[in-house]
């Protein structure tokens, strides 16, 4: 059958409700394109495209089921540790995590929150992100860097990080300029510069955990891996 | 890219650079996985948003991405491995999804995992479509900015550009025939 405009105008109407689109034998290739090239613009629409506060919720319930599944498997055998990147990184960020996802699901006792002295990383490298240089006085600018997510804030000469990582269910979050904070885009978390949690629930977030950072002639160095 | 099923696999096996968790200790391995997810859910399902265009979709496709993931991931992979591997499970998930319900066996366009996943897909997203939109002639851009990011309807549209609905539907599909061409050669 031939791709018409009415039909691909059915199509691209669906989008723009956010209705699943009817599934149809598409006529050819050019069909096929013209299909995912609507959802890129679909996509481009402001405030489109991030996951609801609802299917998070039910992402979170099932992967909890899942990872509980699969513990019950045998594991494939481990390799003996040659390295042991992310040690305390993961466990570390995921432990956070967890005390986020208790207070929120369970409220059964969980690991306690990291403390945001304890390092996310062992055992990584440190890599250059920004010249100083460009680092305005007090204003947090994101960065990334292999496993890291982060903000760099620099007070005169001295430049800390902090994740980017919200504690509540793992968005990453955003600076306002304008409010001056991290904003989650997700469900509306904030947290101050200096990564403490604003209450908002009954049970605080995790404070933001902090990120090892030097300078080197003139660049910021973060350790990560 | 019809090798992701065959790599997929080989990738998230590669004894490249390991991360190695404590094995021994089981809620260790679990809080990683959690840890996973949570660290790129959004990510992913945005990148999975932008080539389906609607919400049903790309929440029941990103629940299987992760469902893949967690099933078939071991503890020990590396971060970047993790990453790659987490979007090269959503190309072939996509590309399944395709080819089941188009039955159109393409792969997805401007694959490229080696790069650095964006965090913030959606202002990249936008950049990639002003560029895009900047290649098409001027009626054809017209056409897609009312439908598409001011969302108008086509009536509103056709009262805009002052044609009848059924042209607007025609130049809609031309437009967006022609985008996804453009699309094609840049890649």
């Amino acid at each position: 059958m031939n791709d018409d405009p009415e039909q691909l105008d059915q199509h691209v109407e669906d989008l723009l409700q956010d209705r699943r689109p009817e599934r149809t034998p598409l006529a050819d290739e050019a069909a096929l394109r013209a299909r995912q090239t609507a959802a890129m613009l679909r996509a481009a629409k402001p405030g489109a495209g991030l996951p609801s506060k609802d299917f998070l919720e039910r992402m979170q319930g099932s992967i909890n089921d899942w990872v509980g599944e699969r513990s019950a498997r045998p594991q494939p055998a481990a390799r003996p540790s040659r390295r042991s990147l992310l040690l305390t990184g993961a466990a570390g960020i995921a432990a956070g995590v967890a005390a986020a996802v208790g207070i929120d699901r369970l409220g059964k006792a969980r690991p306690p929150a990291p403390s945001s002295s304890q390092q996310l990383v062992e055992n990584g490298s440190w890599k250059a992100v920004k010249a100083v240089a460009e680092l305005p006085d007090g204003t947090p600018i994101a960065f990334r860097s292999g496993a890291i997510e982060g903000f760099l804030i620099r007070h005169g000469q001295e430049v800390k990080g902090l994740s980017a990582v919200c504690t509540h269910m793992g968005c990453i979050l955003n600076y306002s300029k304008f409010r001056d904070q991290f904003e989650c885009p997700c469900h509306g978390a904030t947290f101050k510069k200096n990564g403490q949690a604003t209450d908002q629930y009954d049970t605080p977030l995790p404070t933001l955990p902090s990120l090892q950072v030097r300078v080197q002639r003139g660049q910021v160095e973060v350790y990560t891996v | 890219m019809p090798e992701d099923h065959k790599t997929s696999a080989a990738v998230f096996a590669s004894p490249g650079k390991v991360v190695a968790l404590p094995q021994a200790d089981a809620a260790h391995g679990q809080d990683h996985l959690t840890w996973a997810y949570q660290t790129h859910v959004t990510a992913i399902y945005q990148y999975i948003y932008s080539r389906v265009g609607n919400r049903p979709d790309a929440e029941d496709l990103t629940a299987q991405v992760f469902m893949k993931a967690i099933s078939g991931m071991r503890s020990d992979v590396s971060v970047p491995e993790l990453r790659s591997w987490l979007y090269r499970v959503a190309q072939t998930t996509l590309a399944d999804h395709w080819r089941e319900y188009y039955a159109e066996d393409t792969g997805e366009l401007e694959d490229d995992v080696t790069r650095a996943p964006a965090p913030r897909e959606n202002p990249e997203a936008v950049l990639r479509v002003d560029s895009l939109l900047a290649t098409l002639p001027e009626s054809y851009r017209r056409v897609l900015e009312l439908r598409f990011l001011r969302g108008y309807s086509v009536r509103e549209t056709a009262q805009e550009l002052n044609l009848s609905e059924t042209n607007v539907k025609v130049l809609q599909f031309r437009a967006l025939n022609r985008a996804g061409r453009e699309r094609g050669r840049a890649t």
